[in-house]
């Protein structure tokens, strides 16, 4: 099904949204336009290009309490924390960054081991997607064959047209959530011809693109290439790439305790970190940025594809973005693809 | 700024091929103009690639300590950059032999982010070097802009309001450390937050594990810092570290008589007293 | 129940520790809110102490240290003066109370000064209530 909404009531949608559960949105700050648990449906921007994080932070927090505990005088409680999450919903998610949670699904609930904590949360959460109508210099998207308006991955897929917003009911839950949603109107034949006018736009709208073809065999090939010193020289080492990314999960858990209370948590970690690799015997493989540098590209986008099929980058162009330097992840791998 | 790139090239082109340096610290072109990035010249066709607009905010200082001691350097440094390189000179952490300083006397520089100009309500407003071998421009006119009136807001606050003001930004952090390794003079290695014995702060970006790290690094940096600026452009949250670097820098000059980085031959505030050091200043 | 607040001391072996155990076996008495940590000497003091005790929940901390010029390194005090002065100004533009963090100068001989100094500090802190600005995991002031 199609319904509608006026473009002035984003709130209303965000309140009615929050009745059906804990509602994820994004939200203006100082720094830009970031996804946030929403406590107040007037918070709720849609008016972005794309968000200043991923909403990788729904499903994977930047801290995530695994056990927590009591250092008694008999000996230490603890207490696993229980993975049941009350029902969830993600408004605005960009094409790129719905396709980002199935690159994170292979790894944390494909075959093999799943990730309870990623997975439980995945399992009730609903995704409304929410169409690009512009492109930013940044965007390489299109690379990953995402269009503008891809509407697979989500639940309900949404568009903005004039001074309306047309959402889509796209599997079974998105169907049962939109139907549910009173102050919601239906659409016409006419809103439905626009819908698809909107989606054949957003298909037309492309982004610059990174050539990928053998890439993860060269990376392979190249990795004792002097290249990477000189790719890696302005790089500061800082997180803010890896943080911003919707595809990276390097975690590290730590036991944080403060007066004999505390918790067993994971928290993320970044390969750009001179201590990502530091082994408790004091031994480092990864003292140079160029090592660590080479690594989050071999990564992204050789391991992770000769393992899972897919590359761990969706093109969402955040990591350009932010990057103090401005290092472009683009110039990077084309710059070792087309090594000799 | 087109004069001091023709320059910046042409004296960069010489020093290579002379051979009297291996690497020129200067600037290139990024994914667009509005974003360049650090570039280091290693031969003299490298600086044909080598750019300076206004967009052109990086402080090189922070790439000195990436060499080999020893390695001769050539490095591009505005006003505030010039600076930093003194700080470390101060520190003993190049020498000064080694460097070639190619100073840019400029104002008009832009935060790519905004667009706006930077001036000295975020950064310390020096736009001549204070050190250089060779001046790739004309001296400009310096301002009388004080770079601490911007304080004036949070200074007049009541201490409780200032703490709202500091826990809101400080939660905000979410500890990518972009700040300390913008800065120059965070070559600590390793950086006491990255040490689990004694652990100073958590590593999740809790508020009080974020304060713990921030307070830290606001006194590491005391009579350190040359407000330049880079922590708060590189922030990807915009936290306005600046206007904290800043405080300390206006109390240590006062208490102190020095200001960061302006000569060589100084003793850095912190590692220095007199005997006439008021007691006042602990109240 | 009357608020009895946690302050940390921290005192140079020389001087204010040795004036401080004078105190006591002087059999001066004074408010036992003050735990004191002993330190050789004033410089020792790493800033990041007070920031830390304050953010475990510290309702004051007050560091002794010899007199300038009597100290037993000679200079060690000329430093922590230097250090002590700014991580107060840290710590006041931070936001906190700024009669919470104190400095003073506490010989070997100054006794009865110690426990008047401790008792005054106390009195004032108890007047401030407890800290609820960094010490953000005791509950605070959300």
């Amino acid at each position: 099904m199609l319904r509608k909404i006026a473009v002035e009531k984003v709130e209303t949608l965000a309140s009615a949204l929050m009745e059906k559960g804990e509602l994820f949105a994004p939200v203006a700050d100082s720094a830009g336009v970031d996804f946030q648990k929403i406590d107040s449906p007037g918070d709720v921007t849609l008016d972005f290009a794309n968000t200043l994080r991923s909403p990788k932070s729904v499903f994977f927090p930047q801290a995530d309490d695994m056990v927590r505990y009591r250092l008694t005088s008999g000996g230490i409680e603890t207490k696993a924390v229980p993975l049941s999450f009350e029902s969830r919903i993600i408004l605005g998610v960009r094409p790129c960054d719905v396709r980002s949670f199935e690159v994170m699904d292979r790894l944390f609930a494909g075959g093999g081991i799943v990730d309870p904590y990623w997975a439980e949360r995945r399992k009730d959460t609903t995704i409304i997607g929410y169409a690009f109508d512009a492109v930013d210099p940044a965007d390489f998207y299109t690379t990953f064959g995402i269009g503008a308006a891809d509407q697979a991955g989500s639940d309900i897929f949404m568009v903005k047209g004039e001074g309306v917003f047309l959402l889509k009911g796209i599997t079974e839950r998105g169907e049962d959530l939109l139907g549910s949603i009173t102050v919601l109107e239906d659409a016409s034949a006419q809103d439905e011809a626009y819908f698809e006018k909107k989606i054949a736009e957003g298909a037309g709208l492309k982004t610059r693109t990174l050539a990928t073809e053998g890439i993860a065999k060269k990376l392979e090939k190249v990795f004792e290439s002097p290249y990477w010193i000189e790719a890696a020289a302005p790089c500061l080492n800082c997180g803010a790439c890896t943080f911003v990314c919707p595809t990276c999960h390097c975690f590290d858990i730590q036991d944080e305790t403060l007066f004999g209370e505390g918790a067993r948590r994971r928290i993320w970690d970044s390969c750009m970190f001179t201590d990502f690799t530091l082994h408790t015997s004091g031994h480092n493989p990864r003292t140079k940025k160029s090592q660590r540098l080479r690594q989050r590209i071999n990564h992204k986008f050789s391991y992770y594809m000769t393992n899972f099929d897919i590359f761990s980058c969706v093109g969402c162009g955040r990591c350009t973005r932010s990057c103090p330097v401005n290092i472009d992840i683009v110039a990077i791998v084309e710059g070792a693809a087309t090594l000799p | 700024m087109k004069q001091i790139e023709t320059r910046l090239r042409e004296e960069a082109k010489r020093l290579l091929e002379t051979g009297e340096v291996a690497v020129v610290l200067a600037y290139g072109r990024g994914y667009d103009d509005r974003h360049p990035m650090p570039y280091a010249a290693k031969t003299a066709s490298d600086t044909e690639r080598i750019v300076f607009n206004e967009y052109c905010t990086h402080n090189m200082a922070r790439y000195l300590m990436d060499y080999p001691p020893g390695t001769r350097i050539a490095i591009a440094v505005k006003g505030c950059d010039s600076r930093a390189v003194v700080v470390l000179l101060q520190e003993e952490k190049i020498n000064r032999e080694n460097l070639v300083i190619l100073g840019i006397p400029v104002t008009g520089m832009k935060d790519p982010k905004t667009d706006r100009v930077i001036d000295a309500s975020t950064t310390a407003g020096t736009p001549n070097p204070v050190l250089y071998d060779i001046l790739l421009g004309e001296t400009v006119p310096e301002s009388d802009a004080s770079p601490y009136v911007v304080l004036e807001e949070l200074e007049e606050m009541a201490g409780a309001d200032r703490w709202t003001f500091w826990k809101k930004e400080l939660a905000r952090c979410i500890r990518c450390y972009a700040c300390r390794q913008a800065c120059p003079m965070c070559y600590c290695d390793p950086c006491f937050v990255d040490q689990a014995e004694p652990r100073w702060a958590d590593k999740s970006p809790s508020i009080e594990s974020n304060l713990m790290f921030h307070l830290t690094r606001f006194y590491h940096l005391a009579g350190r810092c040359v407000d330049c600026g880079e922590c708060s452009r590189a922030c990807p949250m915009e936290i306005p570290l600046y206007l904290f670097h800043k405080k300390v820098a206006k109390e240590c000059e006062e208490m102190f008589e020095q200001a960061a980085g302006m000569s060589v031959d100084d003793k850095p505030v912190m590692v220095d007293f007199r005997v006439e050091d008021a007691d006042e200043i602990l109240l | 129940m009357e608020f009895e607040p946690k302050i940390l001391g921290i005192a140079c072996n020389w001087c204010t520790y040795t004036g401080a155990d004078l105190a006591g076996t002087t059999r001066v008495q004074y408010p036992h809110n003050i735990r004191v940590a002993r330190v050789m000497c004033s410089s020792r003091i790493n800033p990041s102490f007070i920031f830390r005790a304050f953010e475990l929940g510290a309702d004051g901390v007050l560091v002794g240290g010899c007199h300038p010029g009597d100290c037993h390194y000679s200079t060690g005090n000329y430093y922590a003066r230097r250090k002590l002065a700014v991580t107060k100004k840290i710590l006041d533009f931070a936001g906190l109370e700024p009669e919470r963090f104190r400095v003073e100068w506490i010989s070997a001989s100054e006794g009865t000064r110690y426990a008047d100094i401790v008792k005054e500090f106390t009195e004032e802190i108890k007047t401030l209530g407890p800290q609820r600005r960094f010490a953000i995991r005791k509950g605070a002031d959300e």
